[in-house]
């Protein structure tokens, strides 16, 4: 597919910065980074993407491969609320369903809880009459005159926008389809967000949720697709621009523009797609990326090189980032942890003398001890800091001076309060934040029924690879990649995912029951929808590569498990085997098989992607193995090290250094534990072993 | 142990059973526990005082399971336990106050010597007798009574325990799933805490737990010691099914000097004839939820810090349930029990009180026909009140407080049952005023398609008495249940029509603070 001099181009806009990568076919690979401009975020991503062209000597008719974009525009509306008038029609007598949620208390032991406000309010929620049962009859279909009346509201309104979310469409979307048809003719610019199209899955709430996000988002979404569009053909690249979606595929922009709530994790999923191809590339079967940053850390399950995927996440947690406290989507998206642990997380005692981390964070502003903005608490940074692991005059490559002082007086007034010295609180610090990760990635691994023991990690992020060593060690792993380029992975992200489409259909039928007539045409559907989309982003229909699922679960359970399928299930659908695939799958998660219970499918699955294209960037190494720069003291609980430090392009393939060691490179520091072994590899990665 | 030493290892233990709980709630049959997270597990050193629970679960649960341990281990010692016994109990007095929920403790052993137990406390969705509903004249017409016995010894189910329930229940493939689950899951803590013990190199948990315990006594009477001494009241009255009037009146009494807080009971109204009593164990554990919702938010919940607040009744009392009164709806004055303490202790602690809410949730159950004329019985489901208004926050709308069990979705009943909901949309203005205005309520409405006769078991609350609102804000409105638009105050089962229809208004929450003029 990919000429030998082709170019792809990869903008990422994250909420600090844009970053940009610059591929040739050969993997030669230019990369730069700007301020996200806010107001327009098309300004920074040209930006950006003008400067890696002036790197390469090129102009964007030269970017005849993929042009690929993860983004925050949509979250950042969403958080933001500044959409323009949306409106949600519902079925009458259930147009609180945003507000009534599924009235649970996220927590049951703090009275101050909050709930967040509906995106659309009640002030422009209609109700329409009209029934669709369970079981698919309809017992009042949509009336005309209904129809006319609520469009002159909805224009009285100026409503340019609406989710449509009637009660048991995802079993029969006739009286929603009808309903949009009827709007559309009289007024034929709204745009109609439909529930059965968005979100076709059983339970009201969250799909209300989901659409009612979607038609919020999308016009916003559309005139900047449009618009990104339109910019890259007047500099003279043509090609539709392929959008990153939550679930770790890239579409085309029109497609991505019809379902903007698909956008929403675009960054993170790109992030995660790139330990998917380290995962393949290095032939592991299993790996768990992590990513930590200011505020957060995030890892996600690699498994047989492919991402895990949920069906379901939150947007816009408003009450102490406490799950529960967002607005549920659900469609499908990568299913990362997030805990509030990153280099700006403040270190207390509680009233039990226990030394405590996060989640509470200083972010940039005014930041950890040591940036001398003005923070006083001391943070997860200023335990680097003290210990040894960061220099003070080489952070950011220099760029920013850290007050070593200032980080030693806030540990010591923490470790006074505990008993402690200051390098002991430090390293209390370093250590009981890396056993919160390492705690939560096992939660992570072992709800998903995957053994997290020996796993290998992929450290990235500002603060991963300074605390990646430690965290795998409470894994039990024995491997760690530093790949290269880590400022800019999540764009190069974008670059290594194939062209991929996740969808899905409701159908609960007993195992048993299932038979052609239930399967054949929702699997033909998705495949028309599916084939559609890819063929905007210039996928013809005989590259495509289909892979199919089922929900599964005993009858009477709730939660279903997501069963692989050997192949299209329009051809030998066998009961008996994927019996079988769901009873492994379901003991694999739980621990218990369930012997004579009846079997039923919740919903089917189908992903339809280009496969993978092959693209990967080149990292040069030195061409002779460098020489420390310099030693360090690090403070561990085990007492003082001398530790080496290299600069991560002084090393060259074939030289192996064991650990304690110190790497830097000019967004991070790579620690590595006495024990283990640090060697380059040929792409670029440095691997850390453990001997 | 230093404060390092100490986070490490017990913030472990907290993710175990954390995630045993998270593992239960998903595999669960029983829909009040995967839909509601009506469950709670927790780990207790080996003199069986809990040291660490699981962050999801009903504060109902989660406090009774913490007395739990010690009780059974009265009836089966310790030295009477084997590596892959696993004991079993849906004793009302020695759990969770009704023979629904069933606790399962797993011994764990380390090297051979037992160092901890984990227990956990599920609602099952069935127990035999009498079924959801207040209705039973005393507590064996309620259902199967299973003493503490072994489900598992050494490994091996005990078949005629297995058979026993398998005979005395309506739905025994969903009680066995759920139950294997709940040893499943013991399993998995087992094997987790040995490895944490072996991360750490620690022949058992009896330090970590030692320090958690007294470390979190010495917190909590620190955080009553700042509290102004002495004895205050407080009450409440609310209606239940069939109209009986429910008065909880309580004496809580601060110990300044010895950080300790005594609720009395005294005053309450006696045993009541309907399924509605409340063991000690159900009072005690939402009494203490009041408490440490009072105190310091900080404060983990485990054997120290619930050891500093006593809780006291008279045997005559409704929150004292004595054998052999019914308590199968034990629920509806137990998530009441916080209210009149609220109330006691708003006087010294204005800002952080919250003001009379719907109090317990609204179960409904439908027995019927389905189209095929095929008969079922349907999962209890539940719909909330408004919260009570907060100093500066409003009362959550369609939100129970003490409790928060989530409710089913509408298009998940339609699906699994004849039913067709007309309308759930909040009653707007049904909350108190006030400075902060309480939650509103809701209506709900529903009737079947089947054209077949049907049984309704609904236990709605506050039909004739408001939530009181605090601090001079406003009552909430009260509730209402309506068959075919006729009010109706339903006690037991309801023989219905076939085109009959329901309509609820669930209750308003009170406010706080006088209104605005």
């Amino acid at each position: 597919m990919l000429s030998n001099n082709s170019h792809a181009l990869a903008v990422d806009i994250g909420g600090t910065f844009t970053d940009v990568v610059l591929l040739r076919s050969d993997g030669l690979r230019w990369t730069d980074k700007v301020l996200t401009t806010h107001h327009n975020l098309l300004e920074g991503l040209f930006g950006a993407s003008d400067l890696v062209l002036e790197q390469a000597g090129l102009g964007y008719e030269d970017v005849t491969d993929i042009f690929a974009h993860a983004t925050t525009v949509i979250t950042n509306m969403l958080i933001e609320r500044k959409g323009k008038p949306t409106g949600l029609i519902v079925t009458e007598g259930f147009k609180d369903v945003l507000y009534i949620r599924d009235e649970h208390r996220y927590d049951m032991f703090d009275p101050q809880i909050e709930q967040p406000e509906p995106i659309i309010g009640q002030g422009w929620t209609w109700g329409v009459a009209e029934r669709t049962y369970a079981d698919r009859t309809v017992g009042l279909e949509v009336s005309d005159t209904d129809v006319k009346a609520l469009a002159a509201e909805l224009k009285a309104n100026d409503i340019a926008s609406v989710a449509v979310c009637l009660l048991n469409s995802y079993a029969n979307p006739a009286n929603e389809q009808r309903l949009r048809d009827l709007l559309v003719k009289e007024m034929p610019d709204l745009i109609v967000s439909l529930s059965s199209d968005v979100a076709p899955q059983m339970r009201e709430y969250l799909r209300a949720s989901t659409t009612a996000l979607n038609a919020y988002a999308a016009p916003t979404a559309l005139p900047y697709l449009k618009s990104l569009v339109e910019q890259l053909a007047a500099r003279g690249r043509n090609d539709e621009p392929l959008i990153m979606m939550s679930n770790g595929g890239v579409v085309g922009a029109n497609v991505a523009g019809r379902y903007p709530v698909r956008m929403i994790e675009s960054g993170p999923a790109a992030g995660a797609l790139v330990a998917s191809h380290y995962a393949k590339r290095y032939g592991f079967e299993g790996l768990m990326s992590f990513d930590m940053g200011g505020t957060t850390a995030k890892a996600c399950l690699i498994q047989n090189g492919e991402p895990l995927v949920t069906g379901e996440f939150e947007v816009d947690r408003r009450y102490r980032f406490k799950p529960g406290s967002g607005m549920p989507i659900t469609v499908p998206s990568i299913d990362m942890i997030e805990i509030g642990a990153g280099g700006g997380s403040i270190a207390r005692m509680d009233s039990l003398g226990l030394l405590k981390v996060g989640p509470d964070s200083a972010g940039s502003q005014p930041g950890p001890a040591c940036y001398g903005r003005g923070g006083t608490e001391p943070c997860v940074t200023d335990a680097d800091l003290v210990l040894g692991i960061l220099d003070a005059d080489n952070f950011l490559g220099g760029d920013m001076a850290l007050d070593l002082d200032a980080a030693r007086s806030a540990m010591g007034r923490l470790g006074d309060k505990l008993g402690l010295s200051v390098e002991e609180t430090a390293s209390g610090i370093f250590g009981v934040v890396g056993e919160y990760m390492a705690a939560a990635a096992r939660a992570h691994a072992t709800d998903r029924g995957v053994n997290y023991r020996g796993l290998p990690v992929l450290a990235f992020g500002g603060a991963g690879p300074v605390h990646a060593c430690y965290v795998a060690e409470q894994l039990e792993s024995s491997q760690i990649l530093y790949p290269p380029m880590a400022s800019v992975l999540s764009a190069y992200g974008t670059l290594v995912t194939p062209t991929r489409l996740d969808l899905a259909r409701s159908n609960l039928t007993a195992l048993a029951d299932v038979t052609q007539d239930t399967i054949a045409p929702l699997i033909a559907a998705m495949r028309a929808e599916g084939e559609a989309a890819l063929a905007e982003a210039g996928i013809a229909a005989d590259a495509i590569i289909a892979d199919y699922a089922a929900d599964m679960r005993y009858q009477g359970q709730q939660s279903e498990v997501t069963v692989s399928l050997p192949g299209d299930p329009r051809h030998g659908f066998d009961p008996a085997d994927a019996a079988q695939r769901f009873e492994a799958d379901y003991e694999a998660l739980y621990g218990v098989r369930l012997a004579d219970m009846p079997i039923e499918v919740v919903n089917w699955r189908m992903s339809v992607s280009a496969g993978d294209q092959g693209r990967e960037a080149k990292t040069a190494l030195a061409a002779t193995p460098g020489a420390p720069k310099g030693q360090r003291t690090v403070h561990l609980k085990s007492g003082a090290l001398k530790v080496p430090v290299y600069d991560r392009a002084s090393l060259a393939l074939g030289q192996s250094i064991p650990g304690p060691v110190l790497v830097e490179e000019r967004e991070t520091t790579i620690f590595v534990l006495p024990g283990w072994t640090l060697s380059p590899a040929e792409d670029g990665c440095l691997i850390a072993e453990r001997y | 142990m230093d404060g390092v030493d100490l986070e490490l290892r017990w913030s472990n233990m907290i993710s175990i059973v954390s995630e045993q709980a998270r593992a239960l709630k998903r595999v669960a049959f029983s829909p009040i526990v995967r839909e509601a997270g009506d469950l709670a597990t927790a780990l207790f050193d080996a003199d069986a005082r809990m040291v660490a629970q699981a962050i999801t679960g009903t504060p109902g649960h989660i406090n009774s399971l913490g007395a739990a341990a010690k009780n059974l281990l009265e009836y089966i010692p310790p030295e009477d336990l084997e590596e892959g016994d696993v004991l079993i109990t849906n004793d009302p007095w020695m759990s969770a106050g009704h023979f629904f929920d069933i606790t399962v403790l797993t011994p764990i052993f380390r090297k051979g010597k037992l160092i901890a137990y984990c227990g956990s406390t599920i609602h099952h969705t069935d127990i035999g007798g009498y079924g959801v509903g207040a209705g039973a004249r005393d507590i064996h017409e309620e259902g199967l009574w299973i003493p503490v016995l072994k489900l598992y010894e050494k490994g091996e189910p005990n078949k005629t325990l297995h058979a026993i329930i398998g005979r005395n229940t309506r739905t025994p493939d969903a009680i066995f799933g759920d139950l294997s689950a709940q040893v499943a899951s013991g399993k998995v803590a087992s094997e987790r805490l040995n490895a944490l013990c072996d991360r750490y190199d620690m022949d058992d948990i009896a330090l970590v737990s030692e320090e958690i315990i007294s470390r979190s006594a010495k917190a909590t009477r620190e955080a009553i010691k700042a509290l102004p001494g002495g004895t205050y009241h407080g009450e409440t009255t609310f209606d239940v099914p069939g109209g009986e009037v429910i008065t909880l009146k309580t004496a809580v009494t601060i110990d300044a000097d010895a950080g300790d807080i005594t609720i009395d009971f005294e005053g309450s109204s006696g045993p009541s004839k309907s399924g509605i009593n409340v063991v000690m164990a159900y009072t005690q554990a939402y009494a203490t939820f009041a408490i440490r919702s009072l105190l310091n938010p900080d404060l983990p919940n485990n054997y120290g810090s619930l050891s500093p607040i006593v809780v006291k009744a008279p045997e005559q009392c409704i929150v004292n349930a004595q054998y052999p009164v019914p308590c199968n709806a034990r629920h509806v004055v137990g998530m009441y029990v916080p209210f009149p303490i609220l109330n006691a202790l708003s006087e010294i602690l204005p800002e952080r009180s919250v003001a009379e809410g719907s109090g317990a949730v609204w179960t409904i159950q439908i027995q019927g026909k389905d189209h095929a004329g095929k008969p079922f019985t349907s999962s209890m489901f539940n719909y909330s009140g408004g919260m009570g208004a907060r100093a500066t926050k409003p009362g959550l709308s369609a939100t129970c407080y003490p409790t928060g069990v989530s409710a089913v979705a509408i298009e998940v009943l339609e699906a699994a049952m004849p039913i067709a909901f007309t309308c759930k949309e909040l009653l707007r203005g049904t909350g108190g005023k006030g400075q902060s205005v309480g939650g509103d309520g809701q209506r709900i409405g529903f009737k079947m398609r089947s054209g077949h006769d049907w049984l309704l078991n609904a236990i709605p609350s506050r039909l004739t008495l408001p939530a009181k609102g605090l601090q001079g804000g406003d009552p909430g409105a009260t509730g209402a249940f309506l068959i075919n638009g006729e009010s109706t105050l339903p006690a037991a089962k309801k023989a219905m029509a076939p085109d009959d229809e329901v309509l609820m208004h669930t209750p308003g929450g009170g406010g706080y603070g006088p209104p605005a003029p």
